[in-house]
């Protein structure tokens, strides 16, 4: 079973190496992260600020539209060009082959969220700032997001086209992200806005979680910059990614399961 | 009795437009089976099933109904798959692989080790003709080479059962006599074949038993001498003759008449009077090159039998 599964990462890893994009989406995230340096001078005596909020930044933003991009075309590309009757006729069961395909992502994020890093790193360490525990769990958390993101473009692409998937993805990462201030606004609503409101929130991820600088946790305000989150909360979100990946996954593995590749 | 290798009963497949929701029967009960070490030659024209069959076997599409066995396992079985190659209608694989990769990807599926892998690819690169592309990504293939390294990956396992669906189609006639040497190879190593084709020749040179589809319903099943009657339809009769000779009274009641630069072919009925047919030749100073007689064709019978499935259909549609 193992064999099986990372028989199909290792070719996902291979195409997905291929896409031009991505060396883009990298050329990009090292521009801003030297524009970041600029920007830091043209600020007064702020320019380690400037260039760990552009650094992590650029890893979250960049790293989770990565992950919807590669989620919604690899596996739809896969039924689309019809490679996969070569591979799903073979011993292997459907569910294999979308945990494959999710494993073979998530080298690719980690690889790309690790050059997005150590690009912010350099950034640092060539300002003359240290590399702190803040900035480390930061990209830790940065990480999690985009392995959420990622397992939110594979549930969407089992069942839908690349664009309905897109934009689903999309939506659910960016509702995730706000959760805290839409329920802020909706407790103002009236009481069916509000039931409906909590429901919908239900089922989206608190991606907010993976960001929490310039939030309160734990009836204090956190900041990348100052006091931040500890290892616990850091243990405690990538809990709450793991499950919601595990969710989605087996709901993305069961759809996979019942569709019939003609 | 003998050893079934694949067993489909009452296979039945209906879709449904995505609109309107209006139904369509790809497959309307189909049951067969097919012997261990057979030859089986599925027929038909487009559309009429072949291909839905075939990924239904292969657990691509979920049946509406019926059941189907693969050595002895209830389809979709992955331990039946194991013992399955597969080669898919116009196979379409990962152009940025290499024909070693792909093998290696279709080993690493099988569960084979890394050394047995490695052994099995280059065996079967060579026996598909392949070795001088080894470097070449997929992409740079041509069909005729794409079919070939589909070939090699349907057999990487060894199977016991090979499944082919469409193995000929897009190949130049070398090509196709190569796929048919190798699926004659694959009977003689005491494999089943099940291999689905349009070209009809085809079928008939090497299937050892055939069953034509039409409109998603099993229309014959036997082996060739079984389907095709051999009573004579005609004699295929072929003279050399001068230009410039009146060949009216020749062809006169005659079918598929042809004449060429000094040759005249036509076709007379079963019934007609053949000597009587050659001494107007003779007196006209024609030599006589052939005459055969002309059996009914699995063509012909194919012809027949899916305008016959067409007319039925028809009807029905013109009750609904």
């Amino acid at each position: 079973m193992l064999g099986r599964i990372w028989a199909i990462a290792l070719n996902t890893f291979r195409e997905a190496a291929r896409i031009r994009v991505l060396y883009g989406i990298i050329v990009l995230v090292v521009g801003a992260n030297l524009a970041a340096i600029v920007l830091g001078q043209m600020s007064i005596h702020e320019e380690q600020r400037v260039a760990r909020d552009i650094g992590l930044a650029g890893i979250s933003l960049f790293g989770s539209l990565t992950a919807i991009f590669l989620g919604v075309f690899l596996l739809y590309t896969e039924v689309q060009r019809r490679t996969i009757h070569a591979i799903v006729s073979k011993p292997i069961e459907r569910w294999e082959f979308v945990i494959g395909k999710y494993l073979g992502m998530v080298v690719v994020l980690t690889i790309l969220v690790a050059l997005f890093g150590l690009a912010m790193c350099g950034m640092l360490t060539w300002q003359g700032v240290g590399i702190s525990g803040a900035v480390v769990k930061a990209i830790v958390l940065a990480w999690f997001e985009v392995l959420t993101v990622a397992a939110i473009a594979i549930f969407f692409s089992s069942f839908s086209t690349p664009f309905l998937s897109g934009i689903f993805a999309l939506a659910m990462w960016a509702l995730g992200r706000v959760t805290p201030d839409i329920q802020a606004a909706i407790d103002r609503g009236t009481p069916w806005i509000r039931t409906t409101a909590r429901i919908a929130l239900e089922l989206v991820p608190d991606v907010h979680l993976f960001s929490p600088s310039g939030r309160m946790v734990e009836g204090a305000v956190v900041s990348v910059h100052a006091d931040f989150i500890t290892w616990g909360y850091v243990g405690l979100s990538s809990l709450h990614a793991l499950g919601w990946i595990i969710g989605l996954l087996a709901f993305a593995c069961l759809l996979f399961q019942r569709r019939d590749f003609a | 009795m003998a050893d079934i290798v694949i067993d489909v009963r009452e296979l039945r497949k209906t879709y449904r437009t995505p609109f309107r929701r209006k139904k369509v029967e790809a497959l309307r009960g189909i049951s067969f089976k097919v012997e261990r070490g057979h030859i089986f030659g599925f027929v038909g024209p487009n559309g009429a099933g072949k291909t839905t069959t075939i990924r239904t076997l292969m657990g691509l599409i979920r049946p509406s109904g019926g059941t189907a066995t693969i050595l002895g396992h209830q389809i979709p079985s992955r331990i039946a798959r194991s013992h399955v190659g597969f080669l898919p209608e116009s196979p379409y694989f990962y152009d940025y692989l290499t024909i070693g990769e792909l093998l290696d990807l279709a080993g690493r599926l099988f569960g084979m080790p890394s050394a047995a892998r490695k052994k099995r690819a280059d065996e079967l690169i060579e026996r598909v003709g392949l070795d001088r592309a080894r470097a070449q990504s997929l992409k740079k293939f041509s069909k005729g080479m794409l079919q070939r390294a589909g070939l090699a990956q349907a057999l990487m396992n060894d199977p016991q059962l090979v499944v082919l669906d469409e193995p000929t189609s897009g190949l130049d006639p070398i090509g196709r006599k190569e796929v048919r040497d190798l699926i004659l190879e694959l009977r003689d190593q005491g494999k089943t074949v099940f291999f689905s084709s349009h070209i009809l020749t085809d079928i008939e040179a090497i299937a050892d038993r055939v069953a034509i589809v039409a409109r998603g319903s099993l229309q014959s099943l036997g082996t060739p001498a079984e389907l095709v009657k051999r009573t004579v339809l005609g004699i295929d009769v072929k003279i050399r003759i001068a230009d410039d000779v009146d060949i009216a009274t020749l062809t006169d009641g005659g079918s598929h008449v042809r004449r060429t630069a000094g040759e005249l072919a036509v076709t007379l009925s079963a019934d007609a009077d053949l000597d009587a047919w050659l001494e107007l030749a003779h007196r006209a100073g024609a030599k006589i090159v052939s005459i055969e007689p002309r059996h009914e064709t699995l063509e012909d019978l194919f012809m027949r039998q899916v305008a016959s499935a067409d007319a039925s259909a028809g009807a029905t549609d013109g009750r609904v």
